[in-house]
């Protein structure tokens, strides 16, 4: 595969990669952890991943400098169907942010048992997503990517495009656990991957699926994406993960906000893509 | 707690097993004074030459299994003959193994009750808590167990695990107990599924699933037996290493050639192929498909770090040697 993108001149930066898996290489220095990340196989999936990242969705990372060497909780918006924002905002962190860090993307518990899929996944640092996960890796340091919306803010119809959804409130509760600040991301570009989509709600629930996406386009279309990270949002003292339900709401409700300000900043600056207009 | 100055009188049921025979020479070493009784229905493969150690082949569900009991005053048992499934048969022998594990394990523990032995530990598994797609990494505990939740040939492991752990609160304040459960243990002197795995040819390694994978080794396992004697109050404990290897990752290491196959092959043909080459029971094939890693803190608080000497590698290039 690498060589087949090397023969396009898709090849990943060499440098950079080196420069990034030296860092990481003494950051794992088993070269795997717990949880099943392998940092080797992590370089071959970036590496792949490149091209796209690069070439094929040409990513702009605004806001590198709001992430300092600390763990945080990483927070964006959920789009584009299949969870290629998820890969897109994994490589930003580990190839465009410093220090370079592996997200560790919470997944869904499906995943795991999806052969290859899930090991493949497993391997570039995603893991289940469990409260006892989240907790034990944001003690070690590792920072974690979480998707407050879940399917509901990935699976969404065109007329509700870049509209965040309710956020869950467990990722507010593990940060104030550990102490961590979360860092709200805004991905835009990824609804435009396919721009022309129903979901078919009755027919998902009848086969008992996720999520049922009627599109004009079931391969991604290369609409650019820009990834904007914004400040982090620190706890405030005397918030813990006990503390009663409307101020975690409140709290939640206020992450939700910036982000969707952050999606609408974004929205105004973003790049030309064919698809653009129906949605602005 | 009770100190070696009270032991005089060791029980080590299972003796023929590999962890035995290296935990009663270690025992014997570090306190010469202390008499051993081996014993295992099976015949004893190396027996250690000291005079205070003695062993006896007999079954101990048998009426001269508690003459044993009343003419040698035992204070300590260490129960380390859980049946294990290394040579069990797809399916076979579960009666024998629920026999041994449950009702044996039951009468064991009542007759350290009524011939008021100070301190029993059981050795059971990592097993217990089940290897599931929603299984947490570090495991404590307390977490349920759920072994048998897919595969009813491992209800043993599961009862027997929960028989000593009932029986060990409810008589708390009469004897020291503490049950064990240990992830994998591999040495050249034990013989288990996993040591079998790692050290055969040309087995089976799903190419679809790349689990997480905690081992200890042998001889670490046998002086956390020992420091358990007088260093770790009642309760449970998960035995395992911090640091975790996946099971790809361990199979080239240990630079043996593997046959990369698809779990749902392996599913069916591991229900129909049990060769000389490759003995795997079908019901322990999810281990090789979701990690199980345990948390060991609680036994840390006791024994502390050092008393894991042997980190993965070390353990692996050990058994490599072999």
């Amino acid at each position: 595969m690498l060589s087949l993108l090397k023969n396009f001149g898709l090849n990943a930066p060499k440098e950079k990669f080196d420069e990034v898996f030296e860092y990481l290489t003494q950051y794992y220095p088993r070269g795997e952890d717990p949880w099943g990340l392998n940092v080797k196989k992590a370089r071959k999936s970036l590496e792949v991943i490149w091209p796209l990242y690069h070439n094929y969705f040409k990513v702009r990372v605004f806001g590198k400098e709001n992430v300092q060497d600390q763990p945080y909780m990483v927070v964006p918006n959920h789009t584009g169907q299949i969870a290629i924002d998820g890969m897109l905002v994994s490589t930003a962190f580990a190839l465009d942010v410093q220090p370079p860090r592996i997200l560790r993307g919470m997944v869904e518990r499906f995943f795991t048992t999806l052969p290859f899929i899930g090991m493949w996944a497993a391997e570039g640092g995603a893991v289940l997503g469990d409260r006892q996960n989240c907790h034990q890796l944001l003690k070690r340091g590792q920072s974690i990517l979480a998707f407050p919306e879940g399917v509901r803010g990935v699976a969404k119809s065109t007329s509700d495009f870049y509209q965040t959804q309710s956020f869950t409130k467990g990722f507010f509760r593990l940060s104030a656990e550990a102490g961590v600040d979360v860092l709200p991301v805004a991905v835009v570009g990824a609804e435009e991957f396919y721009p022309y989509v129903y979901q078919a709600k009755t027919l998902a629930n009848f086969f008992n699926l996720p999520a049922l996406p009627l599109s004009l386009n079931y391969l991604p279309l290369p609409s650019p994406v820009d990834i904007y990270i914004g400040k982090p949002y620190k706890i405030a003292s005397g918030i813990g993960a006990d503390s009663p339900d409307d101020i975690i709401n409140r709290e939640v409700k206020n992450i939700e906000s910036i982000i969707q300000e952050m999606i609408n900043e974004g929205l105004a600056n973003r790049r030309h893509f064919f698809a653009n207009k129906e949605f602005e | 707690m009770i100190g070696f100055k009270n032991i005089k009188s060791v029980l080590i049921i299972g003796a023929a097993g590999g962890l035995a025979e290296i935990t009663a020479s270690l025992l014997i070493k570090e306190h010469p004074e202390v008499r051993i009784t081996g014993i295992d229905p099976r015949p004893i493969p190396h027996p250690i030459r000291h005079e205070n150690i003695e062993y006896l082949k007999m079954r101990f569900t048998r009426t001269k299994f508690e003459k044993l009991f009343r003419e040698k005053q035992f204070d300590l048992v260490l129960h380390l003959a859980r049946m294990s499934h290394a040579d069990s048969s797809t399916h076979g022998k579960m009666e024998k193994r629920l026999d041994a594990n449950v009702i044996g394990t039951k009468r064991i523990l009542d007759l350290c009750l009524k011939y008021e032995v100070k301190k029993v530990i059981i050795l059971s598994t990592y097993h217990v808590y089940g290897a599931l797609n929603d299984n947490p990494t570090f495991i404590t505990e307390d977490f349920p167990l759920r072994a048998s939740i897919r595969y009813p040939e491992l209800r043993d492991v599961v009862e027997m695990d929960q028989l000593c752990t009932n029986w060990m609160w409810k008589n708390q304040s009469d004897i020291e107990t503490l049950v064990l459960r240990p992830c994998a243990i591999i040495g050249p002197q034990i013989q288990n599924t996993m040591t079998r795995y790692l050290t055969t040819p040309y087995a089976p390694l799903p190419a679809d699933f790349n689990p997480m994978f905690q081992y200890i080794h042998e001889f670490d396992m046998a002086k956390i037996l020992i420091d358990c004697i007088a260093k770790v109050p009642t309760g449970l404990y998960n035995i395992a290493p911090d640091e975790a290897i996946s099971v790809r990752e361990a199979r080239n290491f240990m630079g043996l050639p593997s046959i990369p196959i698809p779990m749902a092959i392996l599913y069916g043909a591991a229900k129909i192929i049990s060769s000389p080459l490759w003995r795997f029971p079908d019901y322990l094939l999810d281990y090789l498909k979701y990690s199980c890693i345990i948390d060991n803190n609680e036994i840390k608080k006791h024994i502390g770090n050092s008393a894991f000497r042997f980190s993965i590698h070390e353990s692996l290039e050990l058994l490599k040697l072999e």
